[in-house]
């Protein structure tokens, strides 16, 4: 997923050594010779890491502990889902000092802490089984599903965004603006279910339901995970597509534009070095903030499509009470989330060193 | 705000869907010619006819009764977490401005907790761990739309508490809370007003995709979302079955995505202050010539870039 969002940067990257092209272009920021501008990068970047893993951390702390004490308040237990109604007083005690449920609530926090910086999740109380083992075991499908939804969200949006912000004022700006708008409007399960009716209803081509491994069977595995993935990115692609296009379009209205054209730099160089680089902040922002429901959304398409994934496994343990495996999913969403936040912030301040000030 | 909002054309029209959808959600119920969990096995899965308008579903209730019944409880459960959503966000929103550097720290650092937690996960882990009810769902979704509201309303804050009039407004003597109501409030606002349109349609989105889930809600109980759940099981029997609620739900998100379109425009926040329809047209004509197109609509980084310009 990182390679896709590393080739769009390579669309804007030329942008970075443009400290040559003097005054026009405001992204640049800094006036010194391009090594010391190097630099202040590094450093810069690194004063950024610390900062953002002092804001992340906590984050990090407060949220796990918050889902920590909500599945200790609850008066879900593991005898219930164990034992059933006919438990007797001393084997539901037995069952939950089994799970470690009789020690204090602060002593249960820190040993979860501690087994998760192992990668250990605890047990599901359903079966038993480790449940980072049966989260490790659904990413694939889960992963396989997101990042081709990622890469048919940026390439379909940026080409969208793109080819609007290009022919601005024409039909063909605004008949992508038009549909962009309608399609936001569609929830991602109205999609999944319209995608269904098309595809494997009215015209049979792909299975409506179902995941083949890519070491199975590679033509199997993408005809079960492109209809998942384009209900995912429908989403993506228009909220990327309308705001590259506005960023873009204000972009080409700043008067570094109207310099660059009187001092006769092509089009392209003006739309790679300039445009892009100064309009393109608002989408990968989007993109950013987009990425959590593109992780949460799983929850829902894999539902529809059948799909023994993450979410779903999240979504069927909180309907049987399984307090560790939802604590388990919100982790790995959280981590995932924050990791993928990262990501975008550092696109963010390479492309404007401004965006670095302020986290 | 709302005459401004009726002189614009979009704002006219999503105001009056909206009428619509407010009026079928509370009379709903009693215009359902029947129950809608009343079952009758003779007549499952049928198409459209004259005694069932919208066909019944696959236990033989009648599908047209269900949708009426169900929007009642889609459209307050959206409301209600964005209700939620909205104490949660604006009040520490403003107190952050008044309270000094701790309490601004700490909420500061709640709200982005909160930002990164993704909405179905967290929404799904709740209503496990408090119980499969709508209200602990909906709390879930208002504590996750709540940062929206913190964050729009210390943009628009901020732009005036630092302002010399306020500063003076302090010197003669004003109370904090005065200031507040007088002075920050207006200015804040319309920003929340936006922010509630564009909340309500991701909401209603939520609420749909969790009751489609089955969590929230008890089997019976009809709602738009738990509805198209049925339909998604009957595909191949009855593919037009999610038409008609999944269009409610499109309708009433896109109605409120240009509601907070309209009042974005009306209040200025687009950078166009359009007072009446003649001067709307104009200025659309204008920066369809400038810019081409409509200018895109609610988007998050939209709405932070508009108010801190």
């Amino acid at each position: 997923m990182v390679t896709v969002l590393g080739g769009q940067t390579t669309d804007v990257a030329p942008g970075v050594p443009a400290v040559g092209d003097g005054p026009t272009s405001p992204g640049t920021g800094g006036s010194g010779p391009g090594r010391t501008r190097a630099l202040h990068g590094v450093t810069g970047l690194l004063r950024w890491v610390v900062r953002t893993l002092l804001v992340v951390v906590p984050v990090f702390l407060f949220a796990t502990f918050v889902t920590f004490v909500l599945g200790a308040v609850s008066d879900l237990s593991p005898a219930g889902v164990v034992l059933g109604d006919a438990a007797t007083p001393e084997q539901v005690a037995e069952v939950e000092a089994r799970f470690g449920l009789d020690k204090p609530v602060v002593v249960q926090y820190l040993d979860w802490l501690g087994g998760l910086l192992h990668g250990d999740l605890g047990q599901s109380w359903f079966n038993g089984i480790s449940v980072s083992e049966q989260i490790g075991q659904r990413l694939e499908v889960s992963g396989s599903v997101a990042g081709l939804a990622l890469i048919i969200g940026v390439v379909g949006g940026v080409t969208l965004g793109l080819l609007a912000a290009l022919t601005r004022g024409s039909w063909i700006d605004r008949s992508i603006t038009v549909v962009c708008t309608f399609i936001a409007t569609i929830p991602p399960f109205v999609m999944a279910m319209a995608l269904i009716v098309v595809f494997c209803v009215a015209i049979p081509l792909l299975p409506s339901a179902g995941y083949v491994s890519p070491t199975v069977d590679v033509g199997r595995w993408l005809a079960c995970i492109i209809l998942p993935a384009l209900a995912l990115s429908a989403d993506v692609v228009a909220d990327i597509a309308r705001q590259l296009r506005t960023g873009l379009v204000s972009a080409y209205q700043e008067n570094y534009v109207t310099g660059a054209l009187v001092r006769g730099l092509s089009p392209r160089r003006i739309l790679f070095k300039h445009v892009l680089r100064n309009g393109s902040g608002p989408a990968i922002t989007t993109l950013g903030l987009r990425i959590p429901a593109l992780i949460g959304g799983a929850v829902v398409t894999e539902s529809i499509f059948a799909m023994p994934g993450y979410g779903r496994f999240a979504a069927e343990g909180a309907l049987r009470g399984d307090v560790p495996v939802v604590q388990g999913a919100l982790v790995v969403a959280i981590v995932l989330v924050l990791a993928f936040n990262l990501v975008i912030n550092a696109m963010l301040v390479r492309l404007r060193p401004v965006a670095g000030r302020g986290i | 705000m709302i005459r401004a909002v009726w002189q614009l054309r979009l704002g006219r029209i999503c105001i009056v869907v909206l009428t619509l959808i407010a009026l079928l959600g509370i009379l709903g119920p009693m215009l359902a010619p029947y129950g809608p969990n009343d079952q009758d096995v003779a007549v499952m899965l049928q198409g459209p006819s004259a005694a069932h308008w919208l066909g019944t579903d696959d236990l033989g209730r009648d599908v047209l009764s269900r949708l009426l019944a169900g929007s009642t409880l889609s459209l307050v459960a959206a409301l209600e977490a964005v209700g939620i959503g909205l104490v949660l966000g604006v009040l520490p929103g403003l107190l952050s401005m008044v309270f000094g550097r701790i309490f601004e720290w700490v909420s500061l650092r709640v709200m982005d907790a909160l930002i990164t937690l993704p909405f179905m996960v967290f929404a799904v882990a709740m209503t496990a761990l408090l119980g499969n009810g709508l209200h602990q769902a909906m709390f879930a979704v208002g504590l996750l739309v709540a940062p929206a509201f913190y964050r729009i309303t210390r943009a628009a804050a901020m732009t005036v508490i630092g302002s010399s009039f306020v500063e003076a407004a302090r010197l003669t003597g004003l109370s904090e809370l005065a200031v507040i109501r007088r002075h920050v409030w207006p200015k804040v606002a319309p920003a929340i007003a936006v922010t509630t349109a564009s909340m309500l349609g991701t909401g209603l989105v939520v609420v749909s995709s969790l009751t489609f889930l089955g969590i929230g809600i008890v089997p019976p109980e009809p709602t738009w979302g738990g509805m198209m759940a049925t339909d998604l099981n009957f595909l191949y029997q009855k593919p037009w079955g999610p038409l008609v609620p999944a269009a409610l739900i499109i309708i009433t998100v896109a109605a409120l995505s240009g509601l907070a379109d309209a009042l974005r425009d009306a209040t200025g926040q687009s950078g166009r202050s359009l007072i009446s329809a003649r001067r709307a047209k104009q200025a659309r004509a204008k920066a369809a010539r400038n810019a081409g197109g409509p200018v895109a609509p609610a988007g998050r980084p939209d709405d932070r870039s508009t108010v801190d310009a």
